[in-house]
This record gives C-alpha cells, sequence and structure tokens, in this order.
C-alpha cells in the first residue's frame, strides 16, 4: 500500500506526472474521451464541444491573466478577430480550415501584441480600461467594416474536411475540439514550467524586481498577449467553424467577463483551474436549465418563479465557491487529490 | 473528511439529476418544443410566448389534437443569449425528437437554420420578422407567422405614400441586427413609392442623448420619423424631445414597437405615435379568437385576463400555423420535413378567426399588416387603416 511520495532526483521532482497513480487515472480518462462521442448523443456532444472551446480560451486567459497578472477585458474580442480571421479566410480567400485556423490564431495574437502594447506604460485597473476600450473597438469593426466581415448579416462558414471526411456533426468536430484542446493544455502546462512561463509568474509577483533580475519586460508581456490571444483566436476559430455562422452578436463584452469569471472560479495561475472554471461555467447553467425543466414539469404554472432562480443559484453557486475556497475550484481539486493520496491509512 | 464528502455528494447528485430520466414523455403522439426568452432582456415577450404556445396545443388538444393524436409541448429557457437558446434547441430535439420547434431569436435562427434543413428536419419559426426565415428556397422549413421587417417597411411606406404622397421619411433605427436589417430594402420601397428618405438616424438601444438626431430632422425637414430596432427607448424621448424642439413629424415603428408598454410610457403623447403590426389586439374582442383566447385566459390565467401582449398573438399564430401544417401533412400520410414543408406552403385563405385577416403563406412569410395609433385616453392602439397587403 502506498503510503507517500518520495523523489529521488530532480529529474523526477520536475515530471509532470509525477507518480503511476496519476498516470493511470490520466490514461483512464483519455480513453474515456476517446470513447465519449460513441456513448454520447449529440446534444452531450455539442456541450463537450462548447467546454472544448472555452477550455482553449480560458488557458489563454489564464496564462496572461494569471500567471502574467495583465488582467484583461478584450478576451472576446480576441477571440472574434480569430473567429472572423478563419472565417474570412476559409470564404473569401478559399484557404482551407486547417491553414486558416493556424493563420486566425496569428491574426489574433497580431492583434493581441497591439493591445498590449499599453501593458508596458500602465497595469491593474488602467490596463483593464485599455483593454475594455480593445473589446469596443473590434466590436465596432465587425458591425461596421461590412466589405470584410459582412456586417451583421455575418459569415456562414463551410464545415471542414480531410479528403472526403466532413467534420460536420458534434461528433466529428469533437475530434477537432478533442485535439486542439490536448495540444493547447499540453503546450500551456509545459510553458508555465519554462523560462517563459517562469518569467511570467515574476512579473506577476513583482514587474520592478522581474527587471532588476534581468526579465525583458517588453518582450514577456507581449509574449503574454501574443500567447493569449493565439489561444483565443484558436478558440473563435473552432467555435464558429462549428456553429458554422460568425456574426457580431457572438462577442459581447459580457463573453469577457464569463473567460474571467472562468479563470477566477477554476483558479488563477492554474491550468487545470482554468478547465474547471470552463467546465464549470459551462455545464453548471445547462444543468440548471435541465433542473428547471424538471421542476416545471412537476410544478406547472409556477415557471415564472422557478425559471429566473436559476440565474440566483448560478450566482450563489459562484459566490459560495469562492467563499469556501477562494483559490477556486482547482485547490478543492487538489485537497480531494490529497485526501485520497493515502486514503484509507492517511497518518 | 466531512468536506470531501460534501463535494463527493453534491457531484454525484448533479450527475444523476442530469441523466435522469424525463417521466413525463408518453409515446404516439405530436411534439412541439420551443426555447422561448424567459428571462434575459427580452423576457417581455418570452413569458407571454411560453403561455401563448401552451394555450394554443392545450385549444387544439380539447378539439382531438392532430387527427386524434395528442400533441405534447416542451420548452427551455434560452436566456435570449445564443449559445444557451442553441443548447436548449439540441437538448430538447435529443430529449423529445419533436415535429416542431420554436427559437428564440434572428441570431438563433440564423445560426441553427443550416442544420434545420439538412439535419434536424422540423418545421420552423421563432421571435423574428427576419428573411432568413423567408425563404423557402434556401430554407423551406422555416417560416414566419406575419410579415418580415421589410414587408412592415413596406405596409407602413404603402400607408405614408397614400396618406401624404412625396413625404420627407427619417430611418430612426438602433446600431443593431434588428435594426438594420430592413434599411437597404427600405431605402429601395421609398424610391419605389415616390418618397424622400431624407435621414437615417442611428441611436443605441436605450440611448437617452438623441437631440443631434432630432436636430438633424428638424433641418431636413422630416413628416415621417419610422423607428426600427428598439422595443421602447429612446422612441419616447425621442418623440418627448422633438416636441421641445418643435420638430412636428409624425412617429411610427414596427412590430416590436407597438406594444401597450409603450404606450404606457408616453401617457399623454401616446397620440402622437403610430405604428404597423401583424396581428389584432387582445381587446378586440369583436373577433371570435380573441375573444376565445380572453375566455381562456380568464378561465386558466386569470393573472394575465386584462391584457396579453402582441408576442403572445405571434407565438399563437406561429403555433396555430404548426397545428394546420402538422394535420395537413399528417393528412398525407406522414409527418415529416418535406411533408411538413409542403403544408405549411399550400395553406392558403386559412381563417385564424380575425387574429390576422385569413392567411395565405407567400415565400414563408405572410405580407400583411395593418396601421395603429395610439389612443391617449385609453393608452390602447386604434387600428386607423384595414389590413394593407403587399404585392
Amino acid at each position: 500500500m502506498r503510503c507517500g511520495d518520495f523523489k529521488e532526483n530532480y529529474k523526477k521532482d520536475e515530471e509532470i506526472f509525477q507518480s503511476y497513480f496519476v498516470k493511470f487515472w490520466l490514461a483512464l480518462f483519455f480513453i474515456f474521451l476517446l470513447i465519449f462521442p460513441f456513448i454520447a448523443d449529440h446534444y452531450v456532444l455539442y456541450m463537450a464541444n462548447m467546454v472544448g472551446f472555452a477550455v482553449i480560451g480560458a488557458v489563454g486567459l489564464n496564462l496572461l491573466t494569471g500567471f502574467t497578472g495583465q488582467i484583461s477585458l478584450g478576451h472576446a474580442a480576441f477571440i472574434g478577430v480569430g473567429a472572423y480571421a478563419s472565417a474570412i479566410l476559409t470564404t473569401r480567400f478559399g484557404l482551407s480550415f486547417w491553414l486558416s485556423l493556424p493563420l486566425a490564431g496569428v491574426v489574433s495574437a497580431f492583434a493581441g501584441v497591439i493591445i498590449g502594447i499599453p501593458s508596458l506604460r500602465v497595469k491593474g485597473l488602467y490596463l483593464c480600461i485599455a483593454t475594455l476600450a480593445a473589446q469596443f473597438i473590434f466590436e465596432f469593426i465587425f458591425v461596421h467594416w461590412e466589405s470584410l466581415t459582412n456586417g451583421i448579416t455575418g459569415i456562414h462558414i463551410p464545415s471542414p474536411r480531410l479528403g472526403r471526411i466532413e467534420f460536420s456533426t458534434e461528433k466529428e468536430f469533437y475530434w477537432i475540439t478533442l485535439f486542439f484542446v490536448v495540444v493547447g493544455v499540453g503546450y500551456a502546462r509545459n510553458l508555465v514550467r519554462s523560462k517563459m512561463g517562469r518569467a511570467f509568474v515574476a512579473i506577476r509577483d513583482r514587474d520592478l524586481a522581474a527587471q532588476i533580475i534581468g526579465i525583458n519586460l517588453f518582450r514577456y508581456k507581449l509574449s503574454a498577449f501574443a500567447i493569449s490571444s493565439f489561444y483565443a483566436g484558436i478558440a473563435g476559430a473552432l467555435w464558429v467553424t462549428f456553429l458554422k455562422v460568425v456574426t457580431p452578436d457572438h462577442f459581447p463584452f459580457i463573453l469577457s467577463i464569463q473567460y474571467l469569471a472562468m479563470i477566477i472560479v477554476g483558479g488563477l495561475g492554474s491550468i487545470l483551474g482554468s478547465i474547471f472554471g470552463a467546465v464549470f461555467m459551462t455545464l453548471i447553467p445547462e444543468i440548471l436549465n435541465y433542473l428547471s425543466e424538471i421542476v416545471k414539469l412537476y410544478a406547472p404554472g409556477k415557471e415564472e418563479i422557478f425559471v429566473p432562480m436559476k440565474e440566483v443559484i448560478f450566482g450563489l453557486l459562484i459566490v459560495l465557491f469562492l467563499i469556501f475556497e477562494p483559490l477556486g475550484l482547482a485547490e478543492i481539486w487538489n485537497r480531494v487529490k490529497n485526501f485520497f493520496k493515502l486514503w484509507p491509512f492517511s497518518y | 473528511m466531512r468536506k470531501i464528502s460534501i463535494y463527493l455528494i453534491i457531484f454525484s447528485l448533479s450527475i444523476a439529476l442530469f441523466y435522469m430520466p424525463n417521466t413525463a414523455k408518453a409515446e404516439e403522439a405530436v411534439t412541439i418544443c420551443a426555447v422561448h426568452p424567459f428571462t434575459g432582456r427580452f423576457a417581455f415577450a418570452g413569458i407571454h410566448g411560453a403561455d401563448a404556445m401552451e394555450d394554443a396545443i392545450n385549444m387544439a388538444n380539447e378539439e382531438g389534437g392532430i387527427n386524434g393524436k395528442k400533441i405534447q409541448y416542451y420548452w427551455a429557457d434560452g436566456e435570449y443569449k445564443n449559445d444557451v437558446g442553441i443548447a436548449a434547441f439540441k437538448r430538447l430535439y435529443a430529449q423529445y425528437k419533436p415535429q416542431c420547434m420554436w427559437g428564440q431569436s434572428t441570431g438563433m435562427t440564423k445560426a441553427l437554420a443550416p442544420e434545420i434543413k439538412d439535419r434536424y428536419k422540423v418545421l420552423y419559426s421563432a421571435y423574428t420578422f427576419a428573411e432568413i426565415a423567408a425563404n423557402p428556397e434556401e430554407n423551406p422549413l422555416l417560416f414566419l407567422p406575419g410579415p418580415t421587417y421589410v414587408e412592415q417597411f413596406g405596409v407602413v411606406l404603402k400607408y405614408i405614400a397614400k396618406e401624404k404622397p412625396g413625404a420627407n421619411i427619417a430611418f430612426f433605427y438602433s446600431d443593431t441586427e434588428f435594426g438594420r436589417e430592413p434599411i437597404p430594402a427600405g431605402r429601395e420601397i421609398c424610391k419605389k413609392l415616390g418618397l424622400n428618405l431624407v435621414a437615417e438616424e442611428i441611436s443605441k438601444v436605450g440611448g437617452v442623448d438623441i437631440s443631434t438626431q432630432i436636430l438633424d430632422m428638424k433641418r431636413k425637414k422630416v413628416d415621417y420619423c419610422i423607428f426600427q430596432g428598439f422595443v421602447t427607448a429612446p422612441i419616447q424621448t425621442v418623440i418627448k424631445q422633438a416636441k421641445d424642439y418643435g420638430l412636428t413629424c409624425k412617429f411610427m415603428g414596427t412590430f416590436w414597437s407597438t406594444e401597450k408598454h409603450l404606450l404606457d410610457q408616453l401617457g399623454p403623447m401616446a397620440g402622437e405615435y403610430m405604428g404597423v403590426t401583424a396581428y389584432s389586439y387582445y381587446y378586440q374582442d369583436e373577433f371570435p379568437m380573441i375573444k376565445k383566447i380572453r375566455e381562456w385566459t380568464k378561465k386558466n390565467r386569470p393573472k394575465y385576463a386584462d391584457y396579453r401582449s402582441q408576442a403572445y398573438m405571434q407565438v399563437f399564430m406561429g403555433t396555430t400555423l404548426f397545428i394546420e401544417s402538422l394535420r395537413r401533412a399528417d393528412n398525407t400520410g406522414s409527418i415529416t420535413g418535406d411533408s411538413m414543408a409542403k403544408a405549411l406552403a399550400s395553406i392558403k385563405d386559412f381563417d385564424v378567426g380575425g387574429l390576422m385577416p385569413p392567411v395565405t403563406m407567400k415565400n414563408n412569410s405572410i405580407p400583411v399588416g395593418r396601421i395603429v395609433r395610439g389612443n391617449a385616453k385609453t393608452l390602447k392602439f386604434d387600428p386607423i387603416s384595414d389590413w394593407i397587403y403587399l404585392d
């Protein structure tokens, strides 16, 4: 019976998956993810795809806000830039989805760098306002640059193809989403252990001190914006290709707030927290919707009381989670994990 | 330990409830599902719409359903958000496999249109009057239970052309999809009818600083100002401030702004507002269908006995067309996407008891409307024209 976790060298200490138990459960989880599309119906798969897009977007924002300490209220705008870039490249320039997707990430990263420039002079609430301006500037562009974005009408996007295979249904698209979630999360997990990741954390903790020890703030702050926006662009491109349509309505300011809520509820400065936050913020409202429908069946005529209650419950859940665990869902997970690590012989 | 157990219990309970089988589902029935904006900024319509659909279905069930088959009705709240609405659509479809679906918005309709055509094959309408749902060649299963926004503009402009040929027109619209949709077509209609479109004013929904737009309209000697894309604000502000600035034009609106709550806000100035509507009002009980709805509401929903909104009438009309299409499709032997689309297209001079004039589907919409004017004493809209048909 296992009663501890001892590392005998630095190599062991630096491993991402540090024990056989973690590797075992992770392998099991991957097997579940692989068989999931064969056991789930199209609605559940739709939600799984939505969770996947949210995970990619949330990981990106967590790299910028959670790890580098640069608060962004313009994440929805970067998602929008990626979404429109992909749609325009696919429909106007006839590029395949597989080429337009990384290019969408690059275009979004470029937009992120431009918007990130003020971060070199301002921080905190001031940076918040600078990124908020980006949100409104891009929203305006999506609506009014009609020759490019088709204005309010939006752009219809064809389903991606790979040879004869068309990825048009939730099940088919699930594989694309899963691939990019795994790659995105894997890259981010490694990035935060690299020199760049440690520079991000140093900037977050005290940018002046970071500069004194030789960290180039200009380079790393803009890199954080670029990487975060790249993730956002990929999330946006995947999302609208999945929906097959992009309109300016998809990227309201409230979406930026939702992404911030995801990383705060999940856990700032934690890749796992981004995943938990994305799952929480996507699935809990849906579960509450479903529950309100069940209540409706058993209490007909009381809809006006019960249905709006779900908003209250959702808000309450967020507040309660933050009161009982300010470090987010990732910390709850850590505690559960630690409890079972030595269970039943903890001492 | 206690804390961990609580987390585990909450998690297990959530999963269990999510996968709880729906016991209310019955077999051998026709199903209509809907995503209503029951919460969110369009809830003023969704709350009435959810009841309207249930009432129309219960009335039809009392009269024998679809050739003896009971109609079932399930709905979900879409919060007037695209992603929530689409998820609700997919959830309802996965659970109930309905034959007809009602959606919550133009955005949701646009997003789902390709899948409805190729995959779901349900007869579909929504809280929208957007052109996308009135194009049977592209989307044969989508329809509107009334005139499109462009057709509403057509009715208003036709009325103006008759009242004051060559009048100076201003379009006052919101900077939204809803606001901008009929504007390009509106420009063309003005040209066709010999009206002078002298101004186009844009404002935010709920905007309060509209003095620039009012002064511009005054300078351009506007005779008729047509609002599009607003439900209430800034319409009441424009009308009130226009008087202060000495602007003497007439104000008109389209479907969503010919609702009683706007007149309540206008108060003594209600008489200065006109609009186009597609349905008879709840208080026009000279029509048999309105009388029937009033009696039903009094008996089953006494809370709303005094008034039901035009959104109620829109959804009631949409459900009536669902039911009629289902009946006609069932008469052909099977209810499928194709048979429902054909059944819908075959609807001609269909009597709806005065809720609208006899209905003829034309390009999956009903291009007819009537002009109404606010009454400052009763705070109700009075019809000032007969039903105006578009060619």
